[in-house]
């Protein structure tokens, strides 16, 4: 059995950093359009606040709070790391990429933590543009560091979902309408656009049992408080389910995927 | 042991029926049909260490689809693939350090990187030892004169030059088996002659098994001993090239051009035929008749000005096998003779 080595993977990631580095123009716009959706988030909650004091005991500080770091978050969350699967099936460069010595899934993980990493030092910016915009609360260290940790859990269930989206391009060769859609109910209903606490009891219950919420929900009502000490483990637990759980489609989408290949022309 | 072993290898392909017309689309989209093609219906070979095989057929024989079973990255529908001991869709990535690809119509170079760089991460992914990777960047710059382009980006170099960095790159992990998939395509004569004498080095001198595919024959020629031709997803003839040229090479052809316009022309012992009126053309069995004889009769017949002889190449014996199928039946033996 030959040893397992690190190396290419790293390769992989700085490949990406420095390719994702090249197209500038993107990476401000995608800036610029993070500060727009906060500005217009900003206005449409003050004026939603100035008829209806604080709906669901949430004040108007802390909704402002969790939308800006909804939108910072959005920067590392919005980018899907694992499209190289399909532009690669359907350029049929996968063919290659399969003739080499390499563990498939973790050369696009690579790539996408080489995307990711680039975009993470957009968050420096992005944060102090934000805060010319609007207040950001900050909490206290402690649970920072329990949003981080869910945060990264968070980023695995979503990049595990992207993953599986791509891969089912193995069948379709195309997955971009399935993706939107996806895209949408996850932003929606994993309270990127509006907190979970404000939908309905009888929705939220299933809401917040639904994977998505473990995207955006989780770590945002760590960082408010709104999720306290005790609630952690479940909170957390929950997150790590689903994580898991994806890790296993994954695997199973990918297993057959491989068995399944087809490649085009050629 | 054979160093590649193919036993009754099969795959089919099941894709989705299509049925015409804008309401046949439709209702492909709710209800489906599937067809099955049998791409390589039962192939049998098996390859030594260090052979150059020919591997060839038309399009769409099945020749990419057994390539990719020998790869791992298709299964096969029924059958045994063996590469140097590996069943290669079982153990795809033991089977990728044993095993190196050249495709001509694609390449396997970072498009965006400069040609060195791409070697650089081959290396990363491969785990070639320092020493052994310069050695053989050092050998491959040298054989295939890369020096002047190795800091240049892929996409800027012309196809001679990426199509030598992607064999360089195929071959610096000292693979044991090489696939080439119309390595030469498109290439001018002085790049192709430069790709194979690359081939026949490396063969050579490091002693890799190399299966070549290929439309063409004149790579075949010059590389190959053995040919494999495969036609309609079968086997259609596994041996040597000479076995081909004794069967099929045994018709030479007598082109002559007359000082006058014929309007029939006959010639005993040969098939004669009138290419245009001042063209004849005397296809002859040479192990029946001589071309000295022959020439004498026609310049005792006709009034001749030019006279040139063809020899039968790999191309139109192919061409005859392609288009009638393969003769297996034993002993080849001289066409009967038109009574003279």
């Amino acid at each position: 059995m030959v040893r397992f080595r690190f190396e290419p993977y790293v390769e992989f990631a700085k490949k990406a950093f420095s390719r994702e580095a090249t197209y500038r123009m993107e990476v401000f716009s995608n800036l610029g359009g993070v500060l727009i959706r906060l500005f217009i988030m900003k206005s449409v909650w003050t004026a939603l606040y100035a008829h209806n004091a604080a709906p669901a005991g949430v004040p108007l500080d802390a909704i402002i709070t969790y939308t800006a770091v909804a939108l910072l978050m959005s920067i590392i969350l919005e980018i899907d790391g694992t499209r190289l699967i399909q532009t690669r099936v359907r350029e049929g460069t996968i063919a290659t990429d399969l003739m080499k010595p390499i563990n498939l899934v973790l050369f696009f993980f690579s790539d996408g933590i080489g995307q990711t990493l680039l975009h993470a030092f957009l968050i420096v910016p992005a944060l102090v543009l934000a805060l010319a915009i609007v207040h950001i609360d900050v909490p206290a260290p402690a649970t920072l560091a329990v949003f981080a940790l869910s945060f990264l859990v968070g980023y695995m269930v979503n990049f595990l979902l992207n993953f599986t989206m791509n891969a089912i391009a193995f069948w379709t060769l195309e997955t971009h309408a399935i993706q939107l859609m996806v895209r949408w109910v996850s932003d929606l209903l994993g309270g990127q656009i509006v907190p979970l606490i404000f939908f309905p009891p009888v929705l939220q219950n299933v809401v917040l049992a639904l994977p998505f919420a473990a995207i955006y929900s989780t770590p945002l009502l760590i960082y408010l408080g709104t999720i306290t000490p005790e609630q952690y483990g479940a909170a957390l637990g929950l997150q790590a389910m689903w994580a898991l759980a994806f890790a296993a489609v994954s695997a199973v989408i990918w297993r057959a995927a491989q068995r399944h290949i087809v490649i085009q022309g050629g | 042991m054979p160093i590649i072993e193919v036993r009754d290898l099969r795959k089919v392909f099941r894709s989705v029926k299509r049925q015409p017309g804008l309401g046949g689309t439709l209702r492909t989209l709710f209800s489906r049909e599937y067809v099955d093609k049998v791409a390589v219906t039962g192939i049998t070979m098996s390859l030594e260490a260090g052979e150059l095989v020919g591997y060839i057929g038309p399009n769409g024989a099945g020749k990419s689809t057994t390539i990719k079973m020998l790869t791992g990255i298709l299964v096969p529908s029924s059958g045994d693939v063996r590469v140097a001991g590996i069943v290669p869709y079982e153990q795809r990535t033991a089977n990728a350090r044993n095993i190196g690809v050249v495709f001509g119509q694609r390449s396997q170079l970072y498009w965006d990187l400069p040609l060195v760089e791409s070697f650089e991460l081959l290396r990363a992914i491969y785990g070639i030892p320092r020493e052994r990777y310069r050695a053989n960047v050092d050998a491959f710059v040298d054989i295939l004169e890369m020096g002047d382009f190795l800091a240049t980006p892929v996409r800027q170099l012309s196809l001679g030059q990426r199509m030598r960095g992607d064999f360089a790159a195929a071959m610096l992990h000292d693979p044991k088996v090489v696939f080439l998939d119309e390595p030469t395509i498109g290439l001018d004569v002085v790049a192709k002659e430069a790709i194979r004498t690359f081939i026949a080095e490396v063969n050579a001198e490091r002693g890799t098994t190399f299966i070549l595919t290929t439309h063409d024959l004149a790579d075949i020629e010059r590389l190959c001993r053995r040919v494999v031709l495969i036609d309609g997803g079968t086997l259609i003839f596994d041996g040597e090239i000479e076995t081909l040229r004794e069967r099929y090479g045994t018709h030479r052809t007598l082109v002559v051009r007359l000082a006058e316009a014929a309007a029939a022309i006959e010639m005993p012992g040969t098939e004669a035929t009138l290419a245009d009126p001042t063209t004849a053309r005397f296809r002859f069995d040479r192990r029946t008749v001589t071309a000295e004889s022959l020439i004498r009769r026609v310049i005792d017949t006709y009034d001749v000005t030019d006279i040139t002889l063809e020899e039968p190449d790999l191309e139109s014996m192919i061409t005859r096998i392609y288009r009638d199928g393969y003769d297996a039946s034993p002993a080849p033996g001289p066409e009967p003779q038109a009574a003279t």
